[in-house]
């Protein structure tokens, strides 16, 4: 005879079962290299209450939530470099100085739950922040790099909130001849990730310029510019990762 | 003999609730509304030396976690279920709790009904429900409270998942969160605001009430959290009339009208558990024999 009728106990057990199953396979299907805030813990999912402050705390809106898509990562903040990187919660003057807004890092002050460390929001800090509380490591592909290949870039190194720590001109022990462009160095253990190289890095740029819209007026530099990247992605036969200088997780 | 005295009208509680449900409210809109950069409506890039404007707030959430510069005031689940997944009591996250906390078990489930956003949107409805019902565009599903199997499993799952799930499922933190971030990032996710459309549109065609009364998680938490609250309702049994107002008030139907004999039947208790204080019984009571009253036992 079936027994079509189950007692509250299996009821309770499947729906805990299937409410589990259905989780697993939708976070399995993220790219694992998830950016997070600063100051992001080793346990960060466990202690993430997914209160959402972080993504309101922060000034400049680079810290966004994942959508229901991302099953049990639902509303943890990431952030994406190419669209807003991390500006490291600075406020350029002026005199292009930057000054650091508040104590500390706006997102991990925010954070209620230890879930995002505190860090002092000074440079020499910023520089020396223990690994696995970093965004990330910036990793440079000196194939793809105009700096490296034509002489005629610099973006990363200038516009670096850690210029000379963790972007150097120059490696370790290199010297600049006269009349030598600077060679982008990043220095893996300053480097927080704030993805401001990856965001300003040309290499990705005039791809999604010419890509999105293809009546874009492009000074005669800039055109110069565009065929010399056309030109490193095709001495890497295409396989390079775009752009020349992008941020991972976990190095 | 006691000499009946004249019935004197009580200030009723209802509009000091909605005042506080409305204050709440707005707090909810205007803090997003506030955090928002306005720079940040068009994409943001770096012109030449030039950073984006900051949006400096002071202060920032919703009722799951509302922090006013460094003052945060947490809801109390969300010590529990930061505790379950993570393993560990934050301690800044448990002084938070803490003001929370005691006000839930002195006054109980006092948040639904005068802090919650949701309750109060779909309180609202409740003569809209009504006039649906009586035109007949109305199903009235027969359910049963499984607010407490749903939190439980909640609970468990975050435990073994090491995933504050309470966090993704509490309503008004999905309203709180959808509406951050509509305006910090000018979207909304499709399950938070679907969500919400199916509670609202079940509130309208179906049983009123029907996200409270029988599956909200953290109202289920809240409730365990305040059953031995000091803060109840109290009939003065001399009063009443039977008049049976208070009954058809209750929106939890729990029958206020048993307190009368409740000591003497035995037959069916108040539940206090469910109780969440909002006194309309008490100002529907046409002799004011339902008042509120502070003491452990009844």
């Amino acid at each position: 005879m079936a027994d079509n009728n189950i007692d509250r106990r299996t009821f309770l057990q499947q729906a805990g079962l299937l409410g589990a199953v259905s989780f697993l396979p939708m976070g399995a299907a993220l790219p694992n290299n998830i950016l997070r805030p600063p100051g992001a813990s080793p346990d960060f999912l466990a202690k993430c209450i997914r209160c959402g402050k972080c993504v309101e705390a922060c000034p400049y809106d680079s810290i966004k939530a994942f959508g229901l898509t991302a099953g049990a990562l639902f509303h943890t903040p990431y952030i994406a470099p190419l669209q807003t990187p991390c500006y490291l919660c600075q406020q350029r003057g002026k005199d292009g100085k930057d000054r650091p807004l508040g104590k500390f890092l706006r997102c991990g002050a925010a954070c209620p739950s230890g879930a995002l460390r505190r860090i002092v929001n000074r440079k020499e800090v910023l520089a020396n922040v223990p690994n696995e509380f970093k965004i990330g490591t910036s990793i440079l592909d000196r194939n793809l790099c105009l700096a490296w290949q034509y002489d005629s870039c610099g973006e990363c190194y200038y516009n670096c909130p850690l210029k000379d720590k963790a972007l150097r001109d120059r490696p370790p022990g290199g010297t600049l001849s006269e009349g030598t462009g600077i060679r982008p160095y990043v220095d893996p253990d300053s480097c927080i990730g704030c993805g401001m190289c990856n965001f300003v890095c040309p290499v990705r740029k005039h791809i999604a310029a010419s890509q999105m819209n293809r009546d874009i007026k492009l000074t005669l530099f800039e055109e110069r510019y565009a065929a010399m990247v056309r030109n490193v992605i095709g001495r890497s036969g295409g396989t390079g990762k775009l752009p020349a200088i992008r941020v991972i997780r976990g190095l | 003999m006691k000499s009946k005295d004249p019935v004197k009208k009580k200030f009723p509680v209802k509009p000091l609730r909605r005042l506080a449900q409305l204050a709440i409210l707005l707090i909810i809109v205007l803090i997003p509304l506030t955090t928002q950069n306005p720079a940040e409506w068009f994409p943001s890039r770096i012109v030449q030396g030039q950073l984006p404007l900051p949006s400096l707030s002071p202060w920032s959430g919703d009722t799951w976690i509302f922090s006013f510069k460094s003052i945060y005031l947490a809801h109390p689940l969300a010590l529990f279920d930061s505790w379950l997944a993570g393993r560990v009591i934050f301690i800044p996250l448990l002084l938070a709790a803490m003001a929370p906390l005691i006000l839930t078990i002195i006054l109980g489930r006092f948040f639904c009904s005068w802090m919650c956003p949701v309750g109060f949107i779909l309180e609202l409805n409740m003569s809209l429900n009504k006039i649906f019902s009586r035109i007949g565009l109305h199903y009235k599903f027969n359910l049963k409270d499984s607010s407490y199997p749903v939190l439980t499993i909640l609970l468990v799952l975050s435990f073994f998942m090491a995933t504050p799930l309470l966090a993704i499922f509490d309503p008004p933190h999905i309203l709180g969160r959808e509406l951050i971030y509509l305006f910090t990032h000018q979207q909304v996710s499709a399950a938070g605001a679907g969500l919400l459309f199916f509670i609202l549109l079940f509130e309208i065609f179906a049983n009123s009430r029907m996200l409270c009364r029988y599956f909200c998680p953290s109202g289920a938490g809240l409730a365990l959290l305040g059953a031995k609250r000091l803060w109840r309702i109290r009939l003065e049994p001399d009063q009443c009339i039977d008049c049976g107002k208070c009954d058809q008030a209750c929106p939890y139907d729990l029958d206020p009208m048993v307190l009368k004999n409740q000591e003497t039947s035995g037959t069916k208790q108040f539940n206090w558990t469910k109780c969440d204080n909002c006194g309309r019984c008490r100002d529907d009571c046409p002799t004011g024999a339902i008042s509120y009253h502070t003491g452990a036992n009844y």
